[in-house]
Parts: structure tokens; sequence; C-alpha cells
């Protein structure tokens, strides 16, 4: 896949996550324990031998730049190739949206030496096998190829995600929005690969025109005048679009199934190592299908719950059906249920805390609850 | 520069009373706690001593070790300006030679040492656990004038023939040097931590290496030259944590230690953080059949079944009904469904099968577990 170019792009939207999203992007969400949510892209990428790999990073760019640098756990950090950050510009060109945005790195584009992008939203997560769809984007001689999923969704969870439309024989025909009025659709997962030239073109065309502010709409609009076909991804896929299906996407990983696949799927993923020793769990600890990193300290109760890097648990304190990030603490007889706690967030001694299993309580980064 | 201090850091010892665990890899790269080697705390201890230039002896099976260091970029040794180099032996215009002792392992590395030009070198050995401010030892140093200051501790007695011991007098001035003594006069030990002025040691260095009698060593024959020709040799006493994991019983004490949440190391000090290469593993998984009490577990394991006052080390996977106790398991291994383990050090990749038991509760031995079986310490 040397001659494919890896663009990470958020394009429309970022949905709607509160306080857990007040300073930083949604790719850049904790996952897992010890990831961000980009991670798993930019992984997937380099595991199948992307080596150029651009990010656009959105305004919220702090955490962005801590955590990406420049590159080196992705082994991006080249004298050729390697990874290129692409912070906002002020409404390039006097417009909204990601087709000035892409307009505006022209250069890079030009000067890439890659014929073929692999372009992605960094809210799917999922280990997509890219040779294989690779394969078939070259092979078919493709100009773009969306990449979709055979979704399930009897309850609706799935609502307003886009939805590609396939003719009988599988052709390509558009794409809209799933309004819930079947139990199974076809979900473009944000991916897709596209020739450069064509992504190019599609973007000049936008420009010049001002039909389109956005990359996807742009690709609809020309839709005619592309062969565009489709990859059905067979695989598990989190598609993460509010706090909810951040929520559940995380306690998904306590299914053996899906963190084989999501951690070791596709070879491994990388992440800032963070140096933490391994955790300690003492006499009075009692874990129960949970997920935890390194660095913690367990003296109390944990059930059904993902635990990252530096977290402390008391003891007699419970924490059930919850999300602790790093660093935060849950002190003596401590009731934390259906709750995330984000970043160095206490919940001081017998305090209880419990949101509920269709929306979880959220702790904003750094606060302290205690009594009065 | 004033005050510039090379570490020379010997790390080609063979470890052979660590049988099994030292059967392909030099001592200083045995895992250690869960997700370390042996040698990432005296690298830690250099790289947050702010010791800039480093030099790793290899000799003994070094092909993990080199893998393990590589650049030194998890100690931050990765850098334009001074650094990390790994000194394996080397052959020259008078023939080709392993290194002969530890004073001979810095002789023949003399150039490099030169190139730098130090005022002070600091011997470090590649396998004691242990933290240590290196700053402190050099600040002592300096204080005293010394021509050469040497880290002592307080070991057991009965422990003491086993070390170099340090006979001072009242104002910590070394006055005998004893190589492992029959009959111990003091229990202060020497850790093989040693300050050197650069320009006397060279001098020394030189003279050892003509010397055919020599075993050119820094205990047995540099130090003791030094001291009978009057050079002015302090010892400073270092009362933190420190364990030379020489046998397989000591390994496992020393890991056992990690486990109680006051031990004296505390490798979750923040101000002094051991660091390590990545693995890139994702967090551990306990199961809603596990019991897991007392225990370190690290990243990439599955825990089915219980452990208990047992280290963990990646990747190890504990099947349901499976019992673990007292043991320290490498990365790797497996303790499938119904298996037994006590009092075990298991090695890497070892699978113990079904229903198998290993050890007793509170037999007071050690078994070795590779996976040809075990033997019992």
């Amino acid at each position: 896949m040397e001659n494919c170019l890896g663009v990470i792009n958020i394009g429309e939207g970022e949905g709607n996550f509160g306080s857990l999203c007040k300073n930083r992007p949604v790719y850049m969400l904790p996952f897992g324990g010890r990831y961000r949510l980009i991670d798993f892209t930019i992984s997937n990428m380099v595991n199948y031998g992307i080596r150029t790999v651009a990010v656009f990073t959105g305004e919220k760019i702090r955490s962005t730049m801590d955590h990406l640098g420049n590159g080196k756990p992705w082994d991006l950090n080249r004298r050729f190739n390697g990874l290129f950050l692409f912070p906002p510009i002020q409404k390039p060109f006097g417009r909204n949206g990601d087709i000035a945005e892409l307009y505006s790195t022209f250069d890079f584009f030009e000067q890439c030496k890659e014929e073929y992008v692999l372009i992605v939203h960094p809210n799917n997560i999922g280990s997509v096998n890219l040779n294989e769809a690779y394969k078939k984007f070259i092979e078919t001689d493709a100009d773009i190829t969306l990449f979709y999923k055979k979704q399930i969704d009897p309850w609706g969870e799935y609502i307003n995600c886009d939805k590609i439309l396939l003719d009988r024989n599988n052709g390509f025909i558009n794409m809209g929005l799933n309004l819930g009025t079947e139990k199974e659709f076809n979900m473009f997962i944000g991916m897709g690969f596209i020739k450069k030239k064509v992504l190019m073109e599609i973007v000049k065309k936008s420009m010049e025109n001002g039909d389109a502010n956005y990359l996807k709409q742009s690709i609809l609009i020309s839709k005619d005048r592309y062969k565009i076909n489709t990859y059905e991804f067979k695989g598990h896929i989190e598609h993460i679009n509010n706090i909810k299906s951040y929520y559940n996407a995380n306690l998904n990983l306590l299914n053996k199934d899906i963190s084989q696949e999501l951690f070791f799927g596709g070879g491994p993923v990388f992440t800032k190592a963070k140096d933490e020793p391994s955790t300690l769990y003492t006499e009075t600890s009692r874990v129960h299908n949970s997920l935890i990193a390194n660095g913690c300290i367990i003296e109390g109760s944990v059930e059904n719950s993902i635990i990252f890097r530096g977290v402390k648990i008391g003891k007699n304190a419970i924490v059930k059906n919850s999300i602790l990030m790093q660093k935060s603490e849950v002190l003596e007889n401590a009731i934390v249920v259906n709750t995330i706690m984000d970043k160095y967030s206490i919940i001081d001694r017998g305090i209880r805390l419990a949101g509920s299993s269709v929306m979880p309580y959220v702790v904003e980064k750094s606060q302290t609850i205690r009594k009065e | 520069m004033e005050n510039k201090v090379v570490a020379m850091l010997l790390a080609g010892g063979q470890g052979s009373r660590l049988k099994a665990l030292t059967r392909k890899i030099a001592k200083p790269a045995v895992p250690f706690g869960g997700k370390y080697r042996i040698i990432d705390f005296a690298l830690s201890n250099a790289a947050n001593s702010g010791i800039s230039d480093i030099g790793i002896l290899t000799q003994y099976k070094p092909y993990l070790l080199n893998t393990h260091i590589g650049i030194g970029t998890a100690w931050d040794y990765d850098r334009n300006v001074g650094g990390l180099r790994v000194l394996p032996p080397f052959t020259s215009e008078d023939g080709g030679r392993w290194y002969t002792g530890t004073a001979n392992a810095i002789y023949e590395n003399i150039d490099y040492i030169d190139e730098l030009d130090p005022q002070y070198v600091l011997i470090l050995s590649g396998d004691h656990i242990y933290k240590m401010d290196y700053r402190q030892l050099l600040k002592a140093h300096k204080e005293k004038g010394a021509d050469v200051t040497i880290a002592v501790i307080e070991v057991p007695w009965e422990e003491a023939s086993r070390f170099g011991i340090i006979n001072v007098d009242d104002n910590k001035k070394v006055v005998e040097f004893d190589e492992k003594p029959k009959n111990p006069k003091n229990n202060m030990a020497s850790m093989g931590i040693y300050m050197f002025n650069w320009k006397h040691l060279r001098k020394y260095l030189i003279k050892d290496s003509k010397d055919k009698e020599s075993a050119h060593d820094f205990g047995k024959n540099i130090l003791p030259n030094m001291l009978s020709e009057g050079r002015l040799m302090y010892a400073w006493s270092f009362d933190g944590y420190w364990k030379d994991v020489g046998t397989v019983r000591s390994y496992w004490e020393a890991n056992m230690d990690l486990i109680d949440r006051d031990n004296a190391l505390n490798i979750y000090d923040k101000g002094w953080r051991i660091y390590t290469k990545s693995k890139n593993l994702p967090p551990h998984y306990l199961s809603r059949s596990s019991v897991v009490k007392n225990s370190l577990i690290n990243e990439g394991c599955v825990v089915r079944g219980e452990v208990h006052n047992s280290v963990l080390f990646s990747e190890v996977i504990i099947e349901s009904g499976a019992v673990v106790t007292n043991s320290v398991v490498l990365s790797n291994s497996k303790i499938m469904p119904g298996a037994e383990v006590h009092n075990a050090v298991i090695l890497e990749g070892v699978t113990i099968k079904e229903g198998e038991r290993i050890g007793e509760e509170g037999d007071g031995n050690i078994y070795l577990v590779t996976e040809k079986g075990y033997t019992i310490e």
C-alpha cells in the first residue's frame, strides 16, 4: 500500500458529547483503557503499510498535538513520508467545510508521490483489512470505493447514520440518511479509497462552483462522472457519534470476540506510552468482567467497567458499569454506577453516584465530587 | 566540561545462578516486576539523575539485551549530543578478545571515554534492583575531594561473605577492602557502584592491563591497588531498597516484594519513574469468575481463575478453575483449567497443562518451571 496516502478527516459535524469534548475533538476521546479513538485509525493504516498519514485536526488542537506529536508511537516520525498535521485555518477562502480545508493543502497532495488516498473518519473504530479493500479498489479500477457494513438495528440506535443505497447487482446508487425504516441497512463506515487525481478534481470543482462545502456532498454531486463502487466490511465497527454510543463502544470491549478483533485483528494498536507499572490488587479487591490498564491500585470492587491508566479505587468502594479515565480516583466507601469519569476526576469518600443504563452520568475532567 | 560524568554500565553478566532464567539472555535482560527488565533500573536511575552519556558494556548473549536497549529511546537516550552507546567486545590489530573482567571492560573502551573527556566516570552494574540518585553520590564524592567513592549498603551479616566488604574509619574513609571475605569484619557491602576521577582511573586501568597476574577486576585489583597507593577512597552509604537478584530465590523474593503496597522500592513513585520499552498491549481482562488478591498484573493478561500473592507479566492467561499462589509468571505463559501452581517461577511461554499441580503451599521451596518441567530451589 506504499502507493496510498492516509487522510484522517472529520468532515461534517462532531455530534454532541457535552463536557467530554469541551477541550478535545471526538477522535481524541479516551477509549479501551489506554487508547484514544484516533489510535485505532492510525494503527490500522500503518499496520497495512500506509507510510504517509495526514490528519486534519479540527479546532481543539492541543490534545491532538500532545498525543500525536511527531508520530513516533506509530513509527510515523520518518525522514521520508510520515505524519502531517493540518491545523485549521480561519475559514479558508471565506468558506466553511472540509472542501476549503483540503483545497488549502493542495501543495501537500501535489507533492506526495502516492497516487491513491484512503480517507477515514476517525470516529469509526474497526479492524478493517485494508489489503483486501485496496485490492478490490485497484482491480476494479474504481475512482472511488466506499466502505459499508450491513448493520442490523432493531432499536433504532443508528438513526441519522449515513446509508448506502445499492442496486440489485450491488452497484452504488447513492448515499442517504438512515431513518430507521428498515431493520437492516448498509451503513457507510466513514472510509473510502479515492484516486488522488479524482480527489483533487472534485475539490477544485466544488471550490470553483461553490456547490458543496463538504467532501461527501461534493462526491455525491459528481457521482455520475466517476466510477464509484463499494466494499463490504464484515467485521465489527463502533460508530461513535454521541455519549451513549461512546459509552457502549467502551463496554463492548468486555465482549471477548469484540476485544480480540479490535485489539489483535490487524496487528497491534499503538499509542503514546505512559510508563506506568503493573496494576496492584490488594487483599480487599474484587474485580469482575473488567478491562484494567496499568498503573492502577485497586482495593475496592469493580464490575463491568473499563479502567484507564493510573486509576485508584479505595477500600469498600464500588465501581459498576462505568468508564474511569486516566488518573481518576474513587475514594473509600464511594459508589459509582453507570458513570463516565473524565481524567483526573475524584469521587470523595462515601459519595454515591449513579447514571442510568440508558444515559451515563458524566464527571467532568479534574472535577472533585464531595459532600457540601 | 566541569562536573561531567560518563556512566559505564556493566551489562555482560551471565548470572549463571539464575539457571534457566539466563539460559538465553544476559542477567541484565532478565524480566522483572511485571513489565521491566533488570537493567531498566540502572538505566532509569541514570536518566533520572541527569547523566547524559552512558556506555553499555555487553558481552554474554546480548541479542535480547540489545533489542531491549535499542538506541535508548525508552530512557530518552536517543540524542543528538551524548546519549547511549552499546559497547561490545571487539578486535583490533593485536587480535580480538572478550572482556576478561570488569576493569578490563572499561580499559578496552578508554577511547570512548577519552573522546567524551569527562571529569568523572561512574561505574554501574546492570543486575541490581534499586532506585538511586547518582547526583547524591557525586555530591559526596566532590565534598570529600575523593579519588574514588564507593556506594555501600548494609547487608545481613550472614550474607556478608558474598560481597566485597568495605572497612572504613570514622570519617567514612576506606581503610581496607575485603573481596568476599570468609570472616567479614563488617556488613557494609560494596554495591558495585563507583565514582572515579577519570584521570586517576585511567592510569590504574592502563597499569592493570599490563599486569599478567591481575584478574582485571575492580573489586579484586583496581580498588585494592588504589588503596595501597594511598588514593583517597571514601564510602557513601545508601539506605534505600537494593537487591542483587543473584539466585532464583532472591529473584522470586524481589518480585514478591513489589506486592506489598508499602514496599521500599515503590515503583509507583512519579518523581522517580522506571522506564522500559513499550510492548503496545491492551489492558488486562479479569473475567466474571476471576479472583485476584494481593497481586501485580500487567498488560495483555486474561484471568479467569484465581491469583493470590503473585506477579503476572504480560499476556499471561489464567484459565478458569486454575489457581496460582505465591508465584512469578513470566510473559505469554498459560495456566490451563484446573491446574495449580504454588511458590513458582514460571518462565516465558510455558503452558501448565490441565489439572497439573506444581508446588505445595507453604513447603518453603521455590519451583523453577520451564517447558521441560521443573526444578526445586
